[in-house]
């Protein structure tokens, strides 16, 4: 139970078109009692018809959920919304902003940041021992040095009076 | 701005209804908008639910649909029909949510059973006038998931082909426009869809034909 007419989209299409009451009008009248005339005499074609039908039929099943009263308001909200500068946008979203975890997580970051630069500069001075001592050294170094300075200045003046009085006239 | 929506004499075609509203909302009128919106929302959001399968996704990609349109109201040019752009938008936002696989989880639910008032399908008292009996019922439930079924499986161009050719009536250049292939591509498509369905439904079919 084949039909040649099958195979060619042209007939498909006009099959489709039957079965979907396209041909409903009066534009397509000669074309539908043609295809009607056919399938008097295709049972292939007239199965195809009835199947067909039964799947549109079947496709009425589904009607449409209903759409949610809000669904307006909503996007005229956003399209408000996106009306507005930018920066008004920004003040309206810190506006809306919930700022208790903020403060939570900015406190808990501002303790773990002192902890690191404690522990950092504590690492620091770690990490040059010898640094304070080399200072305590060269100050007594400089103390020794000056100290040393001055008790030549002293033995200066005991000695440069004492061979000024020596010299010959 | 408006002056081509009132092109009757001249070379190009006049401008559906739906393209001189959108030219005022261009202009910045807004009312003009609410009329579209009030004229396309339930189309749209019923193509996109059937689509994804899901009435919150749908709801929300439906407010993106309009959104963009709204957004792109000053580069708007009436180069096709205002529901050809309009459905090209919800074709292009539903294939994408179904291909990012945020919403797969509605269509794998597909296989389980579900009552036919889940994702907001009208209970079966609305398909008589009469209260059905709870046969009947579950008879309504049972086909009902058997054609969501059918749908939701087939491939995603077959079924936003077939979806605007049924549901929204569609001419097949219209749909062409709306996926931006061929016209002779969109017939193939729902050839090959209608075949898989009257394949998949084919006990539904044999009990209509008796």
């Amino acid at each position: 139970m084949t039909c040649p007419l099958l195979d060619k989209s042209a007939h498909n299409e006009l099959l489709l078109d039957y079965a979907s009451g396209r041909l409903n009008n009066p534009a397509s009248a000669i074309r539908k009692a043609r295809l009607e005339r056919h399938m008097e005499e295709c049972p292939a074609c007239a199965a195809f018809r009835i199947e067909q039908t039964a799947v549109w039929e079947a496709l009425d099943l589904w009607k449409p959920a209903p759409v949610s009263l809000e669904f307006n308001r909503r996007l005229w909200q956003r399209i408000e919304a996106a009306a507005q500068p930018w920066y008004n946008s920004l003040a309206e979203s810190l506006r809306m902003a919930n700022w208790k975890p903020m403060v939570s997580l900015t406190a808990a970051i501002l303790v773990i940041a002192a902890g690191f630069m404690f522990d950092h500069s504590a690492a620091r001075t770690g990490e040059h021992p010898g640094f304070s001592n080399m200072t305590i050294r060269e100050a007594d170094q400089v103390e020794q040095t000056l100290d040393d300075i001055d008790l030549l200045h002293q033995l200066d003046a005991v000695m440069l009076p004492a061979a000024a009085n020596s010299k010959p006239m | 701005m408006t002056q081509g929506v009132n092109t009757i004499g001249g070379a190009a075609p006049p401008l559906d209804r739906d393209a001189q509203l959108m030219l005022r909302v261009r202009d910045g009128d807004e009312h003009s908008f609410g009329v579209l919106l009030e004229k396309h929302r339930n189309p749209v959001i019923h193509f996109v639910f059937r689509m994804v399968q899901d009435r919150a996704v749908a709801e929300e990609l439906s407010q993106e649909v309009f959104l963009r349109v709204y957004r792109s109201r000053e580069s708007y040019e009436p180069t096709a029909k205002f529901t050809t752009w309009l459905f090209r938008i919800a074709t292009h936002l539903a294939l994408n949510s179904l291909r990012d696989g945020r919403y797969e989880k509605a269509l794998q639910r597909l296989d389980a059973p579900r009552p036919a008032e889940k994702d907001g399908e009208l209970p079966a008292r609305e398909v008589s006038d009469k209260a059905p009996s709870m046969e009947q019922r579950m008879v309504y439930e049972t086909r009902l998931q058997e054609v969501r079924d059918a749908i939701g499986l087939l491939p995603e161009k077959q079924r936003a082909a077939v979806l605007m050719h049924k549901y929204q009536e569609m001419e097949y250049s219209q749909i062409a426009s709306v996926l931006e292939c061929s016209e002779s591509a969109v017939k193939s498509l729902l050839f090959r869809a209608y075949e898989t369905l009257r394949a998949r439904l084919a006990h539904m079919i044999t009990g209509a034909a008796k």
